[in-house]
């Protein structure tokens, strides 16, 4: 449901971190804020409670502008992921372009996963968004925990869907955030360009799309 | 729907009264004028808010101190944002909530009235269960009854054994006294002495075929034979010839004390009287112990008829007095009663406008009390 605003020639996309409670959505936010560099970048607006968990959203804004004077805008949101709050992630998820789910990968986490996989799917609905359609990246994250289930049964679960293969991270240490990101952008840019026409009417293609989105500083390990 | 992604104006995020004020503040620290410009020029900065921007600011101080106040105002501008986004979105989360709200309370109305439905349908077919159940007691009552008038046909029959034995004795007398009549006419024997015992056998044997006449008419009023409609009653009549047919089945052994005051005409169902009064005479019959008796007593009683039966028999305890009117519950053994006689009863006086009362103590009897209005 992006946003094409005619008179500032300025796109805005929506980009929803989604998952169980205390899977690291808000940590990956933080760490692409630290680690991207992008065209653009705003401030990452983090509102929490007084015990660190999300109780509204977080949200980071980063941008490019095209050649041809396209402000394009991506606005990356968490939505808490505490169960009594699913309200508010209807709220946040409203309108999505695409979706980062962000899964636990100690094996006693499992159950959550499927829940909130769960709980995603039907908010989706309720908001109007078809899950088979919607641009949307699995990422297992903690795998430095040592409880983490290994990658092959990951991924050989996932296989069958269209979401395969599923990314990993280690968002507290920075790893695999990128990586994520870089994946949604590359399932994110064909929807977008067949509505918006990004490649013929803005000289955006692909590669600058998910490049220049994703840049990131030399110093990192990505 | 949502306003969360809307991005805002200035004057959204900072009241034009707040942006006057922190305009002459960040004025006060430089030590310079310090404005908003709505578009670029020189010596002024940008302020970006969320990547867009939403004004210049203006300054005539050193390009360092310019910057800082610039990135200040943003600081402030960033603030200002976080509690203007959180406060859109509790606004959606809680109207959705309502929106949400107001349907479930819709869904709960359209729930209750399907229930509500789905009830007076139950309540129907458990009116309909019920009559059907009340019909099958009443067939049942009614073979139940007719077990009864089969025994007392029983009893009639050997009521009516004797007169008939003793008629057809008197009349095999007779025939022989006839032949010695006919004989003495020439033998010369005194007639008188034969034909008084002959008028005597003729005399018994007419009241035997009273008596015979009389068990067939009370069995013909018992059994509705005659009367199956609503026709006037003399419960009084009613009561003797219930009282007959009591005794003929015991042996005419039963100690019944009849006192009947004078009552005026009952417009019923003769038969139907008659088997209320049978079903509460046989209770009593059986209730009681040697040396036990029978009370029956009739009146006038303000504007009602009033039937008391009344025995000194072995009596009800309190938890069955409060179950005698349920239909089928009986304390005798299994075969020995139906549990229907005093739930037909009451049926019976209902029928009739009138009440039963009972009145029971353990070990020392039962009072019955039929009152019927008039009029």
């Amino acid at each position: 449901m992006a946003n094409y605003y005619a008179i500032e020639n300025k796109l805005v996309l929506k980009i929803v971190y989604y998952g169980p409670a205390l899977s690291g959505k808000t940590t990956n936010l933080m760490q692409l804020h630290t680690l991207l560099m992008p065209q653009r970048k705003g401030e990452l607006m983090v509102l929490e409670t007084r015990d660190d968990r999300t109780l509204f959203f977080d949200m980071l804004p980063i941008g490019l502008r095209s050649e041809k004077g396209l402000d394009l805008r991506l606005k990356l949101y968490t939505v808490p992921g505490q169960v009594q709050h699913d309200s508010t992630r209807k709220a946040v998820l409203s309108r999505a372009d695409g979706v980062i789910f962000i899964a636990d990968s100690q094996l006693s986490q499992q159950d959550n996963n499927a829940i909130a996989f769960d709980n995603l799917a039907s908010n989706l609905q309720k908001v109007g968004l078809d899950i088979e359609n919607l641009p949307l990246v699995v990422q297992f994250n903690k795998r430095d925990l040592p409880s983490a289930v290994d990658e092959t049964i990951l991924q050989t679960r996932w296989a069958t869907t269209p979401w395969a293969p599923i990314t990993l991270a280690s968002a507290l240490k920075g790893h695999g955030v990128v990586k994520s990101f870089q994946q949604l952008l590359s399932r994110l840019y064909p929807a977008v360009d067949s509505e918006f026409s990004l490649a013929a009417n803005h000289a955006i293609g692909f590669q600058t799309f998910v490049d220049r989105l994703s840049a990131v500083n030399e110093a990192s390990d990505e | 729907m949502s306003n969360l992604e809307d991005d805002f104006k200035l004057d959204a995020l900072l009241s034009q009264q707040q942006q006057t004020r922190l305009l002459e503040l960040l004025g006060t620290l430089g030590g310079a004028s310090v404005e908003l410009a709505d578009n670029a020029e020189e010596a002024s900065n940008q302020l970006e808010f969320n990547l867009d921007t939403l004004g210049w600011l203006r300054t005539e101080l050193p390009a360092i101190q310019s910057e800082a106040a610039a990135r200040l105002f943003e600081l402030i501008l960033f603030y200002a944002g976080k509690y203007r986004l959180a406060a859109n979105l509790h606004h959606d989360v809680t109207e959705a909530s309502y929106i949400e709200l107001q349907q479930k309370h819709a869904a709960l109305l359209a729930s209750e009235a399907r229930y509500k439905t789905l009830s007076e349908q139950l309540q129907q077919q458990v009116e309909k269960q019920v009559k059907v159940i009340e019909q099958t007691q009443h067939q049942l009552y009614e073979s139940a009854r007719l077990r009864a008038v089969g025994q007392l046909a029983a009893g009639v029959a050997h009521e009516i054994n004797t007169p008939i034995g003793f008629i057809g004795s008197n009349l095999r007398v007779a025939d022989d006294y006839l032949d010695e009549i006919e004989a003495s006419l020439s033998d010369n024997v005194d007639p008188a002495l034969l034909l008084d015992d002959f008028r005597a056998l003729l005399g018994e044997s007419k009241s035997g075929v009273k008596r015979i006449a009389s068990i067939v008419a009370d069995l013909r009023t018992f059994a509705n034979i005659d009367q199956a409609d609503f026709a006037t009653c003399d419960l009084n009549a009613l009561l003797m010839t219930t009282c007959h047919l009591l005794q003929a089945e015991h042996n005419h052994t039963l100690p019944i004390e009849l006192r009947l005051g004078e009552l005026p005409k009952l417009a019923g169902y003769p038969a139907k009287l008659s088997q209320a009064f049978y079903n509460i005479l046989d209770n009593a019959a059986k209730a009681l112990n040697e040396g036990g008796r029978i009370q029956v007593e009739s009146r006038l009683h303000d504007g009602a008829l009033e039937v008391y039966i009344e025995d000194n028999g072995c009596g009800m305890s309190e938890d069955i007095l409060l179950r005698v009117f349920e239909p089928f519950f009986t304390t005798r053994s299994v075969g020995a009663g139906s549990g229907l006689g005093l739930s037909v009863t009451r049926d019976i006086l209902v029928a009739h406008q009138g009440e039963v009362r009972l009145y029971s103590r353990l070990g020392q009897g039962t009072r019955v009390t039929l009152r019927f209005q008039t009029g």
